[in-house]
């Protein structure tokens, strides 16, 4: 027995020895050869195993609301469209009796709308679809699918000389497709800025105006600028392309009738000061942009005061006499109404360097913004009825439709689409995302930075001494779960810490998120899946693409030479989320960057995320490794062709 | 090799000779423009007329615009990625003017220059020799191979002499002609590609002498391929030794010294219908491959036309007008007129009406013959 006992004690003692030795040489170097660290503290198990999208809540079913995207009203004005992108559903309502009469099935996620002049056919962009369907308005069925570039989101319909045309902004392809008529076919695809989002016709047809949401890619030390692009619906080609200085997300442009303005709402943005200096109103404010179409000159208003912001402009009409403008104010839940005889007044009287300064005179609003009136949460789209005396508020959160009197300014009442979703702590956190009821004199809200979750291309300094000069690339949210720690520095370890109290101390300047909203809130990010990919529609790589791939999970060189585990792409971008979520020093500290060791960024959606590098010097996915990787520490690509870098980047676009 | 009679040598031809029948408009004057009509430089690279009627002009100091009469620049300042402007192409779906220079490639849309290099996108090389449309896809010809933008998509591919029968990777042509792609490789022919099936057939000099071309109408003239041009089913290829045409099956080549051609340095060509209008280092030449208008300056500054045809003496003709310079870079024709890219200005080419038989060289009944000076 005693015998028996020494044995087992032995063979206890060399498994406990064996595991510590293992423990202390092959994990310790198993992990360090794996990882490419150096530092095995944040290192374990799950940096690389057990990692699984499946489990992320936004690869889960979510509950679908009725949410109210594009709207359209009959030329009667009897009717309302109402495009329900989450439900894949048209619905039309009756807008005396405020009810809906009936609901179309349509694939693909309809979006923007538009309707013929006599209102029988009803055109809908399908963002997901990538294609315009035409819809009879007498019974909903499809007439035509034509299709279009990536991401369509809006849509004009315009008569020419030649024919109807069709005037689609392509939000993801950059570029706009004008379809002419007799069969509905693509006459041109003309190129637009990033992002196009918004198109309305001139009053005579004879043009559209395509206001894009995102800046241009430039180098970040520079201002940056979106673009008003001017489309002649004959030819469909463009034949003007203005910058709208150090203003973006453009969500609606809108021709006024009685004069020769096209108007655009823009956040003026100040993305190279001090992120600090939030609290001086200086990072951004709202705006509306005046472009004269017939003269180019271009203005910009401002459309918040001293003391009080109007976050998010989205939705944009003017009515029919062109007297009046309305904006929606997507993160502060109020239609702002603009005099536009007063602001022409204004504008008639003031001196080119007035007119020039005017958007930073945060005084000036009262001058000719007559009305501010609430609505329920997140008013997007807006619609005029033909005559103008009713307007129509897409509440996008609310499931609803407000109805307002557009003389008397008063509520009429509202058209229920659903029961607002407040049990869908998604919904909830949605709620809180495009509210800036959280920020400093509600200036923004997190969708403006985070465009429908995404990212607004620009880079901001986020660094507390309020020097300036350290600009970090603000980074998209989709596909975000399941990737933490969080910031470029990695210092954050949760969703729940980076929206925390911290973040409100140095961005929002007010009280942090309370639990329960902080918690629909991350909850809402975590259900933003990746950002849509360059794959084609059967899920196959083409040759290229499977080129690319083999390079990127490549463990030798083109010659034969083994690449070192720790600069092989796969060692960092490990699948599924092509992140193992450490640290890595790729080569890239800046001159003002207090580490070496940068977060390594998932890479899902990452062909529609540029700039890119933790500063945003990289303007493409080439320049990542043609510009700032000289020494190989950003895998090793030296050894590269073009034809060999290109497929990389066509397989990354894949992802 | 053309069975031309030049016996007798050149003579300059009377007012009362009758012509040839021409199966091309003769240029009646020439128009000059340079720095003091508004354009960048003096040195004319390429030059080309948009479907929106607005010429384009590259040169060695930028672009340049006419609209209207007058010459608006395009230079660095607004975005051009190079002073150099090497070649031009319009994208007749969108209305775009895509530049080629010697570093990068520039798409110019509705004012706005969006510039694309080998380091920011997937463009093979920034020195870009010549530029073609196909469709929604443009193609680039680099100093380091062939690159194709898909328009709709941002997707760049590549074809060089590691992916294809490509001698080299030195790519001076491209032109879309239908279905397929003419490919100018520098020393290495001319590459036919069907882009539907990914075929390639390589066309090369069967003598592979460079300098001379041993036996004529064989192939190619010389592997080395300044430029390529395709009209109505015929590709003409300029090389610096000579000139050839193509018609599908059978080649035909020419060199100066068995035929009109003024030099064997032809630095470009261009095709309308059956007819060549060749830029060389001696004048323009244009000719359908029988019959020959030759255009120099003199060294005295006079215009001279001289007219070759089979069976008849050279004629010469002095002209009341001159080519800017004898060095042609660039060309663009079309019914009515010519405008010539040239190594010292750009030249506006007004034409007459093609004569018809009966009618060749009556200036008296014929209001369209050119009021050329005659000696």
């Amino acid at each position: 027995m005693r015998k028996l006992s020494l044995i087992l004690l032995l063979a206890l003692a060399s498994l406990v020895g064996l595991t510590l030795w293992v423990r202390q040489t092959y994990w310790g170097d198993h992990r360090r050869r794996m990882s490419g660290q150096t530092d095995l503290a944040k290192v374990g198990c799950l940096n690389c195993h057990l990692v699984s999208t499946a489990s992320l809540r936004w690869s889960q079913p979510r509950p679908h609301h009725d949410t109210p995207a594009g709207l359209a009203v009959s030329p009667d004005g009897a009717m309302l469209y109402i495009a329900l992108d989450d439900r894949d559903e048209i619905a039309v309502a009756d807008t005396a009796s405020r009810q809906v009469l009936r609901r179309w099935k349509i694939t693909g996620r309809p979006w923007g709308l538009a309707l013929d002049n006599l209102g029988k056919r009803l055109f809908v962009t399908c963002r997901e679809g990538d294609r315009l369907a035409v819809l009879d308005t007498g019974d909903g069925h499809e007439l035509a699918s034509v299709p279009t570039g990536r991401g369509p989101v809006a849509v004009a319909f315009c008569r020419t000389l030649n024919g109807e045309r069709l005037v689609v902004a392509n939000s993801l392809s950059d570029d706009i497709s004008v379809l002419a008529d007799s069969p509905w076919r693509e006459l041109g695809r003309p190129a637009a800025g990033r992002e196009p989002f918004a198109v309305a016709g001139s009053p005579d047809g004879s043009r559209a105006f395509v206001a894009n949401r995102m800046v241009e890619l430039a180098s970040v030390k520079t201002s940056p600028a979106s673009e008003l692009t001017e489309i002649d619906t004959l030819s469909g080609r463009a034949v003007r392309r203005e910058a709208l200085a150090s203003a973006h997300l453009s969500e609606s442009v809108c021709a006024v009738p009685s004069r020769s303005w096209m108007l655009t709402p823009v956040v003026k943005i100040r993305n190279q000061v001090p992120i600090t200096q939030a609290a001086n109103g200086w990072v951004m404010s709202g705006g509306l942009a005046i472009t004269d179409v017939n003269t180019g000159e271009m203005l910009q208003m401002p459309l918040d005061e001293a003391n009080d912001y109007f976050a998010d402009p989205a939705g944009l009409v003017v009515d029919p006499a062109g007297g009046r403008a309305f904006i929606a104010s997507g993160g502060s839940d109020v239609i702002t109404v603009v005099d536009l005889e007063r602001m022409a007044a204004w504008l008639a009287k003031a001196s080119p360097a007035e007119r020039r300064e005017a958007i930073y005179d945060l005084a000036l609003a009262p001058e000719y913004v007559v009305a501010r009136l609430p609505t329920g949460r997140n008013p997007r789209q807006l619609a005029l009825s033909p005559e103008g005396s009713t307007l129509f508020v897409a509440e996008r959160l609310e499931d609803d439709i407000l109805l307002l009197d557009a003389n008397q300014l008063t509520v009429r009442g509202r058209i229920r689409l659903g029961d607002g979703g407040s049990d869908d702590p998604i919904r909830r956190g949605e709620r809180v995302f495009t509210s800036s009821a959280y920020t400093f004199q509600h200036q923004f809200s997190c969708r403006s930075c985070h465009p429908d979750g995404h990212m607004d291309g620009l880079s901001y300094d986020f660094d507390g001494d309020g020097i300036g000069d350290n600009l970090l690339d603000n980074r998209s949210l989709l596909g975000v779960a399941g990737t933490e720690p969080f910031k470029w520095n990695g210092k954050n370890p949760s969703l729940d810490v980076q929206c925390g109290p911290r973040f409100a101390k140095v961005l929002m300047r007010t009280e942090p998120f309370p639990p329960g909203p902080l918690q629909d809130l991350t909850t809402f990010i975590k259900s933003l899946p990746p950002a849509r990919s360059a794959r084609r529609g059967d899920g196959k790589l083409t040759t290229a693409q499977a080129r690319g791939k083999a390079i990127f999970f490549a463990t030798r060189t083109a010659s034969g030479k083994e690449i070192p585990h720790e600069r092989r792409c796969s060692t960092c971008h490990r699948p599924p989320l092509y992140s193992v979520r450490l640290p890595f020093d790729v080569g890239t500290q800046g001159t003002s960057d207090t580490t070496k060791a940068f977060d390594t960024p998932h890479l899902l959606g990452v062909g529609g995320t540029a700039p890119y590098l933790h500063d945003g010097r990289a303007q493409s996915l080439e320049e990542i490794w043609t510009l700032y990787n000289p020494d190989d520490r950003h895998g090793v690509t030296s050894d590269m062709n073009k034809i060999q870098l290109n497929d990389l980047v066509e397989f990354l676009k894949t992802l | 090799m053309l069975g031309l009679q030049l016996a007798g040598g050149p003579r300059v031809r009377s007012a009362e000779t009758a012509g040839p029948d021409l199966p091309f408009p003769l240029i009646e004057r020439f128009e000059t423009y340079g720095a003091a009509e508004g354009l960048p430089g003096h040195k004319i690279q390429c030059v080309t007329r948009a479907s929106d009627g607005r010429l384009w002009v590259g040169t060695y100091e930028g672009a340049a615009v006419r609209e209207n009469g007058r010459f608006h620049l395009i230079s660095t300042n607004a975005g051009l990625s190079h002073r150099m402007v090497m070649c031009l192409v319009e994208d007749p779906r969108r209305g775009d003017l895509w530049l080629g220079t010697m570093r990068g490639l520039n798409r110019y849309s509705a004012g706005r220059i969006t510039t694309y290099t080998q380091t920011d996108s997937g463009l093979p090389n920034n020195v870009i020799y010549g530029l073609a449309i196909m469709n929604d896809s443009l193609w680039v010809a680099t100093a380091a191979g062939l690159g194709m933008l898909e328009l709709k998509t941002g997707s760049w591919k590549i074809y060089d002499h590691n992916n294809t029968v490509m001698h080299e990777p030195w790519v001076y042509a491209v032109k879309s002609a239908g279905d397929r792609l003419f490919v100018g490789v520098w020393g290495g022919g001319i590459l036919e590609f069907e882009p539907a099936n990914g075929i390639f057939k390589e066309h090369r000099d069967p003598d592979r002498d460079m300098h001379f071309d041993l036996t004529p109408d064989d192939g190619p003239v010389s592997d080395v391929t300044s430029w390529i041009a395709w009209d109505a089913g015929i590709l003409w290829q300029s090389t610096y030794f000579g000139l050839s045409r193509y018609d599908g099956s059978r080649w035909r080549t020419w060199q100066e010294k068995k035929s009109p051609l003024p030099s064997n340095f032809v630095n470009f060509v261009w095709a309308r219908g059956p007819v060549a209008w060749v830029g060389t280092d001696r004048g323009l030449a244009v000719t359908d491959g029988s019959i020959w208008a030759n255009y120099r300056t003199t060294d005295q500054g006079t215009g001279m036309l001289e007219i070759a045809a089979p069976g008849r003496p050279v004629e010469n003709r002095r002209m009341t007008t001159a080519l800017p310079n004898n060095f042609i870079h660039g060309i663009w024709v079309d019914d009515h007129e010519a405008w010539l890219a040239t190594a010292d200005g750009l030249a506006h080419a007004f034409l007459a009406a093609p004569r018809t038989a009966g009618k060749a060289g009556d200036a008296k009944t014929n209001p369209a013959t050119p009021s050329f000076g005659r000696n």
